[in-house]
């Protein structure tokens, strides 16, 4: 970037500058600052409600923030000359008239930019529509209108691509063929920004993590970092000695338990202490590991507080 | 693949060729007009309508009823063409409170950010469909009904007779005034059942109605409603008419501009 003139922003930048979002007393978005980069997959985590629709809505211009700013390229959406070159959106599955035809929607959408329609028909056999790109959308199943949605994104073969719950409704054919198309999308260089309240699917795919729940930022990290700084890891230990280790290891701040006989799970220290502690007491191991949180642990952990729906078993007798 | 590869990947470089433009907008709307059943349904309709009912009423004409004049005769022929504007204002109202209620504006908004560029294309298409078609409706049903009435003691009219051209070219500019206006109430409303019952309770039915009311105000307002304002300029004879013809092209000039203008600045500031 030094010396390259092209100003404070990066190219392929998305940029969440204390973003507030409120619909009337309730706070969708709150003060929510993060940056998005290119040539790597970032994935937006969250639970239900937490924000995410909303963020994208305003990168993209649909809903006005109450107040900050989102940019993308340095600029707010309104500015592009040519919108759908700059940015691809998949905000909500059927954003179609029900009425008319596939391959109607995309080319309208085209016509707006100048658009060929050989490009037209690129994107919806990119994306498996060829069959029935002729049919109306309202007929289509979910998994056909996020395949729509996908092609709608591409259409402009934009340097951006902003994509809201891209993976649902589609089968585990097509779960991997997106992983596999957005990986490639941002191994050319392009921001792929993917929102998802599922943990295990952005696991697979993103590389980088943007974490909110209520409306607020609660991590900006990368998948390998957010997993063993929020996952409780335990050290696994298969010992015929197990219970002499146990009084051995415990002590302030160590959590031990012992799932069935002659195993322990022993977290708050890690598995050189476990070993040494062994080696010391002259007792034997038969396994000694590290279980690493999964994501799932780490987001439900992190996220504990901030899931605005929780229920309750309160009433329930 | 290195810490330092990962960040020397070249950037990625979009399409330079493709421009949003005013005429790519315009090409879009009228792509999204045709390209849904309801337009070809509700504009046959409007045709059949338009021409099936001037002629069956042109055929039909009591002698009793027979009060001659030009305005008497062109009342018969256009029977029909006043009904389908009522097809032709729903259809305008759908073009944009259907992109609201299928949640196709995403897309729409997307590709075109800034907003009014849509609300002028849509209102430009549908209008200047409008105004093809009924061109052709209204002259093919003036001639045929005037074939008709021919014979009868109204007797026909012809488009040389005075002011007849004028009230002919009148009720085509009233259609794509009506159309126009629910343009901008679908775009203000964004709700079908709203828009379509706002349509017809406020800008059809209301200024009827209003002319029931013990208040002489409310008597003298009427001709500049809305929906009455386009009234002179559909008659041949206009020395009876409560507005002159000035006064209603006016007049139509006047709501259009308040329409849109409030259409505008809500499409602006709303979020979608």
């Amino acid at each position: 970037m030094n010396g390259g003139g092209c100003g404070r922003s990066v190219v392929g930048m998305i940029e969440i500058e204390h973003l507030t979002k409120r619909y009337g007393r309730k706070t969708a978005v709150d003060d929510l600052t993060f940056a998005v980069k290119p040539g790597v997959v970032t994935g937006f985590l969250g639970p239900n409600g937490a924000g995410k629709s909303t963020t994208m809505r305003a990168i993209v211009g649909l809903d006005a923030p109450t107040s900050g700013l989102a940019r993308v390229n340095g600029r707010h959406y309104s500015e592009f000359r040519s919108p759908l070159t700059e940015v691809g959106a998949l905000l909500e599955a059927k954003s179609v008239h029900a009425g008319r035809s596939a391959y109607k929607h995309l080319l309208a959408l085209a016509r707006t930019h100048g658009i060929p329609v050989r490009r037209v028909h690129e994107v919806i056999d990119l994306v498996g529509l060829h069959e029935v790109a002729g049919k109306r959308v309202g007929g289509f199943s979910l998994g056909m209108g996020q395949r729509l949605g996908i092609a709608v994104a591409l259409l402009g073969d934009p340097g951006v691509l902003i994509l809201d719950e891209p993976v649902n409704g589609l089968d585990p054919d097509g779960v991997k063929w997106i992983r596999l198309l957005l990986k490639g999308l941002a191994a050319e260089g392009r921001t792929v920004f993917l929102s998802s309240h599922l943990m295990s699917e952005l696991a697979q795919t993103a590389e980088h993590l943007i974490v909110i729940g209520q409306g607020r930022l609660l991590a900006d990290t990368t998948v390998d970092d957010f997993v063993s700084g929020n996952g409780k890891s335990r050290v696994r230990v298969v010992s015929p000695d197990a219970a002499l280790l146990a009084e051995h290891l415990a002590g302030p701040g160590v959590a031990i338990a012992s799932p069935e006989r002659g195993v322990l799970e022993v977290s708050g220290t890690e598995a050189a202490v476990v070993g040494q502690t062994a080696a010391a007491h002259g007792l034997v191991l038969h396994e000694l590991r590290t279980d690493r949180g999964s994501l799932e642990d780490a987001f439900m952990q992190l996220t504990a507080d901030a899931v605005e729906y929780r229920q309750t078993t309160e009433g329930v007798k | 693949m290195t810490a330092a590869a990962m960040t020397e990947r070249p950037a990625y470089a979009p399409p330079q060729q493709y421009r949003l433009t005013f005429t790519g907008e315009l090409r879009s709307e009228w792509t999204k007009l045709w390209s849904l059943r309801s337009t070809w349904i509700v504009l046959l309709c409007a045709v059949v309508f338009a021409g099936g009912l001037g002629a069956l009423i042109s055929a039909n004409v009591p002698d009793e009823a027979a009060v001659g004049g030009a305005d008497t005769a062109l009342a018969y022929a256009m029977a029909g063409v006043s009904l389908s504007s009522v097809f032709v204002a729903v259809l305008g109202i759908l073009t944009v409170t259907g992109e609201y209620s299928t949640g196709s504006i995403r897309s729409t908004l997307s590709a075109a950010p800034k907003r009014l560029g849509m609300l002028w294309s849509k209102a430009l298409v549908f209008g200047a469909v409008v105004a093809v078609l009924f061109t052709v409706m209204v002259f093919a049903t003036f001639f045929m009904s005037q074939a008709l009435l021919e014979g009868t003691a109204i007797g026909g009219v012809s488009l040389g007779d005075d002011g007849v051209l004028r009230a002919v070219l009148g009720h085509v500019a009233m259609i794509v005034y009506l159309a126009l206006l629910a343009v901008a109430i679908g775009a203000i409303l964004r709700n079908s059942a709203g828009a379509i019952g706002f349509y017809v309770g406020v800008i059809m039915v209301l200024p009827q109605l209003a002319t029931l009311l013990p208040w002489e105000w409310v008597a003298d307002a009427v001709p500049y409603a809305p929906g009455n304002a386009a009234n002179t300029i559909a008659l041949a004879d206009t020395s009876s008419s409560a507005l002159s013809l000035g006064e209603s092209w006016l007049w139509m000039g006047i709501w259009l501009a308040v329409a849109y203008g409030l259409a505008a600045v809500l499409l602006k500031r709303r979020d979608v």
